[in-house]
This record gives C-alpha cells, structure tokens and sequence, in this order.
C-alpha cells in the first residue's frame, strides 16, 4: 500500500510538483495520466527517493520514507521501474535480474541458488529474456529491455511497484505485448502505479485513475467514471 | 647496442612498469564508481609504506605486515573519500580534485615529520639474487612485483565478476541511479571503491620500496607516471593499464640505459602529451577524461 499527500518536489528553484496526493491500495492497478511534462515521471522519482522532496509524506505499508535514499526505500520494498529503462548496459541480462534482488540476497557467493526460484518465474513470463541470459542488456532490442526492466523490478517481490512510461519508444506490436504483460501481473496480484502515455490502453488496465494537470492531481476516479468525463475525454482520450 | 642487453633493460623495466600499472588500476577502480580519482594517489602508496616498515620494525614477520599494510591502505582510501570526495560529489562539484590534491600534501607532512626525510631502505626476506629465465636476469624481488601485482588484479576482477557485491559495484559504474532502485547504496559502493583503491596504493608501495627505498618523494616519482599510464591506457580497462605500465617501465629503462638517467621522465612524459593530442580517451578507453 501506498499513500503520497502533499507531495512537493522540483529540480533547483524550479517546483513540479505542487502537492500532489494518491493512493495505491494493495492488489490495485493504478494508473497516472497526464500530458508531458504534468509532473508525472517526477512523482514517480519523488516516491522512490531519486529526488528528494521539498515538502509531504510518503507511506510505504505504514512507513514515512520521504527523503529516504532511494536505496533504503527499495529495500522496504517498493520497487521502480524507471523511464528510459535504465538497464545495466555492460552487465548480462541475467545479471540484470539478480542485482534487482540484491536486498534480500547473500553478497557474495551462492546469491544465483537464492533467487532462483524468482529467476524462473521471470523466464516464465519472458521467455525471451532467458534466451538471452548471457547477452549483455545493453545488446538487447528496446522491447526487450522494456521486458528485462519489469522482470528486473519483480525480482524484488516489491509490496509496491513503480512502472514510467514502459511503452515509451516502442513499436505498436510490442506496446500490446507490454500490456499484455501489465494484465498478466494484474491477475497475479500486484500492487502497481503506472504511468503512461497512452491513456486509453492505460485506462484499460486499471482499477483507478489519477489525471495530473501543473504538478497536482486534477482529476481521479475509476476508469469507467473518467470515460464519461467531457473534459478528460477531449484532453486524453480523443 | 646489444640485444641481450636491451632485452635485459626491457625486462627490469618492464616489471618495474607493473607498479605504475598497479597505481593506475586504483585510479580505474575509484573512477567507475564515482568519476572521480584521488590525485594523491602517490602519498598513499608512500605513507602505507612507511606505515609497512614501522610493522616490520617493530617486528612483525612479513607474511603479518602486508596484510597490516593493505588494512592500513584500505583506511587510508576511506579518509580521502569521506574528507575529499563525498561532500564534492553530494554537491556535484569538481572540488574533490583540490581537496584529494591537499589531502595529499598533508599525508606528505606527516611523513616528514613521522619519518623523516630520508630515504630508508625496505627489509624484505624475498631475497635480491638474480635468477636466469629464457636469456635474461631477473630477481626474485622483480618477480614479486609481477606476481603481487597481477594477484591482487585477478582478485579484485574476479570480486567484481563473481560476486554480487562485485556486480552491484559494476552496477554502481553502469548507472549509478538504476543501482540505487535495486537498493544499493552508491555511497557504500563508493566507499568501498576508494577502500580497494587504498589497498592497491598500499600494495603497490610495500612491492617496490624493497627495490627503489621508502622516502617522502617517492611520491611524486611514482604518481606522474601512474597518471601516464591511466591517461594513455584509458579508465576503464585493467587489461590496458597493465599493457601500458609494463611498456612504459620497458621504455623508461632503456632510455635511461642509451640516453643518460636524466631522460628516464621523457617515454612517460612524451606519452601523456602524445596521448592527450591524439586519442584522450585512452588506448583502451571509452570513458572521456572530461577536460578540468
């Protein structure tokens, strides 16, 4: 479960965020729309502590994490998948994967036996990804590295993850696929925020719905009540 | 000019050239982690061989006092990262190039004034003696400078291939923010990478005062052509630095041989310049050394 209230955040003088306030309840897919530049991705980085926010909570399962480092707060366990990917270029695929368990494995030898069974069920989801086991990620085509983040992200066994933009510089094949995916780890009960360009295919998914307008939440509501909204109608889903 | 000779020179110089590759590596292993490198690399190579002879003064077998050094090494890079180079880094500044410079000038001090200014010789139970392998003389000591520092080499690569603590340090060089959300800590990543850099600085010293003597200037001598050897070789290969060292030990003994000691400076010298007009990445690099 995740509750952010008042959340302010910015990049030197210049504030994005202006109290922006979501909750993810456990088990839920909730989706974060908005046009460019909203404050979106800077949500995203405020709640995983890559940016520190000025003002405002951040509750991870009953826990203050804001101003964290972004280290300790995905060690409690939230887990992000960032925008543009942010794979481990130089390191193999499955390399990749283990680091994304690295809290909860042992730091020096026999870590591959502990994550194991997490490996397998990464591979199970995409099987592409275990062809390329040995590749470095860096190698790997925009679709696939959009795979190996999400698998990189579920190694944790996050109680909350964070998903920007996975469909970002994709093709429309392999964007179907990524939702496909989404739908997937949705039946198996994960606790998701997602933010997304396409806001129809993101409505789809979701069990709620923030709209973000100037660094606040300008409008929220199931998918099925944003639907019969004129104005998010003529701004999103036109 | 005589081929056994020069063969001869090449050689000693070469294994001599192991020591520069060694110092560089410590620059290669601090800058993936945090771009940065510690520019008074050389006082600690001095000062943890000075640290190394009082253990060996106050008695201690060899086989204690290297590990001691290393120890005294891996504390010594700890200091520099936590007094010259964290608050720069937090601020996005350059300021840790001044600050590991002063850092630097205050370790060499604090030698002077804890051991003096004279060069002091290094007891050392590896013995001098020549040995003949394919044509040429070489000592023991040479040779355990080539097996020390190829050891401790192997061991770190092998650390950061086989281990996760390792991986999570290639990560750290990767993408420093990635590695974070994946819950490791850069700070600690950093630390350690300026603790292994303490270690090589440290081991670096122990190899070669027994051939060169410890004194505070050594310093000096031995940082100018790490940093040759870093620049030529480029930050990011282990592989390069150890190819450059050992050609520029080889060059730096033959001209000192042909030409006269006082050119011994001029291979690394014209090198690095050569090397910044030509190709400032490095032999071996993809890293650009940004321009300060």
């Amino acid at each position: 479960m995740l509750i952010v209230d008042d959340l302010h955040a910015g990049y030197g003088a210049s504030e994005v965020l202006v109290g922006t306030a979501l909750t993810v309840k456990p088990g839920a897919v909730v989706a974060l729309i908005g046009a460019n530049g909203a404050g979106k991705t800077t949500t995203m980085r405020a709640v995983s502590g890559m940016l520190r926010p000025s003002r405002g909570r951040v509750v991870l399962d009953g826990k203050d994490v804001q101003g964290l480092d972004a280290s300790r707060i995905a060690r409690l366990g939230l887990a992000h998948s960032p925008e543009g990917r942010k794979v481990f270029g130089p390191l193999s695929v499955e390399d990749n994967l283990l680091l994304g368990a690295y809290g909860r494995l042992p730091k020096f030898l026999g870590f591959k036996s502990g994550a194991q069974a997490d490996l397998d069920r990464v591979y199970g989801l995409f099987p592409r990804l275990k062809d390329r086991a040995r590749q470095a990620a860096g190698t790997l085509s925009g679709g696939e590295q959009q795979m190996l983040a999400i698998g990189r992200a579920l190694m944790a066994r996050p109680k909350v993850m964070l998903l920007d933009e996975p469909s970002m510089g994709l093709a429309p094949v392999i964007v179907q696929e990524v939702f496909r995916t989404i739908r997937r780890l949705k039946e198996e009960g994960i606790t998701l925020l997602l933010v997304e360009q396409f806001a129809k295919s993101a409505l789809e998914v979701a069990d709620y719905a923030y709209v973000m307008e100037r660094g606040r939440i300008a409008v929220e509501g199931t998918p099925e009540e944003l639907g019969r909204n004129e104005r998010v109608i003529a701004a999103y889903l036109g | 000019m005589n081929p056994s000779i020069i063969g001869q020179m090449a050689v000693s110089g070469a294994l001599m050239g192991l020591v520069y590759a060694l110092i560089a590596y410590g620059f290669q292993l601090t800058y993936a982690t945090s771009k940065s490198i510690n520019f008074g690399q050389g006082e600690l190579v001095m000062v943890s061989a000075f640290f190394s002879l009082t253990l060996t003064n106050l008695g201690l077998p060899y086989w204690l006092m290297v590990p001691g050094g290393l120890l005294f090494g891996a504390l010594l890079g700890l200091v520099v990262e936590r007094a010259g180079v964290r608050l720069a880094l937090e601020q996005k500044s350059e300021g840790w190039i001044l600050l590991s410079i002063i850092l630097g000038l205050f370790f060499f001090s604090a030698a002077e004034n804890i051991w003096g200014r004279d060069d002091r010789p290094f007891p050392t139970p590896i013995s001098a003696d020549p040995i003949h392998v394919f044509g040429v003389d070489v000592t023991r000591l040479e040779l355990s400078v080539a097996v020390g520092v190829l050891a401790i080499m192997g061991l770190i690569e092998l650390f950061k291939r086989r281990t996760l603590l390792g991986k999570a340090f290639e990560a750290v060089s990767a993408d420093r923010d990635a590695a974070e959300l994946m819950g490791i800590s850069a700070t600690r990543t950093v630390m350690l990478s300026y603790a292994l850099s303490g270690v090589v600085a440290a081991l670096a010293g122990i190899l070669v005062s027994p051939i060169t003597t410890v004194g505070p200037t050594m310093a000096s001598a031995l940082i100018l052509k790490a940093f040759s050897v870093a620049v030529v070789a480029g930050l990011d290969s282990g592989f390069g630095v150890v190819l450059i060292g050992m050609a520029l030990g080889a060059l730096e003994s033959l001209a000192s041989f042909y030409l006269g000691s006082g050119w011994r400076e001029a291979p690394g010298l014209t090198l690095l310049i050569l090397a910044l007009a030509v190709r400032p990445t490095g032999v071996f690099g993809k890293a650009v050394i940004r321009k300060v």
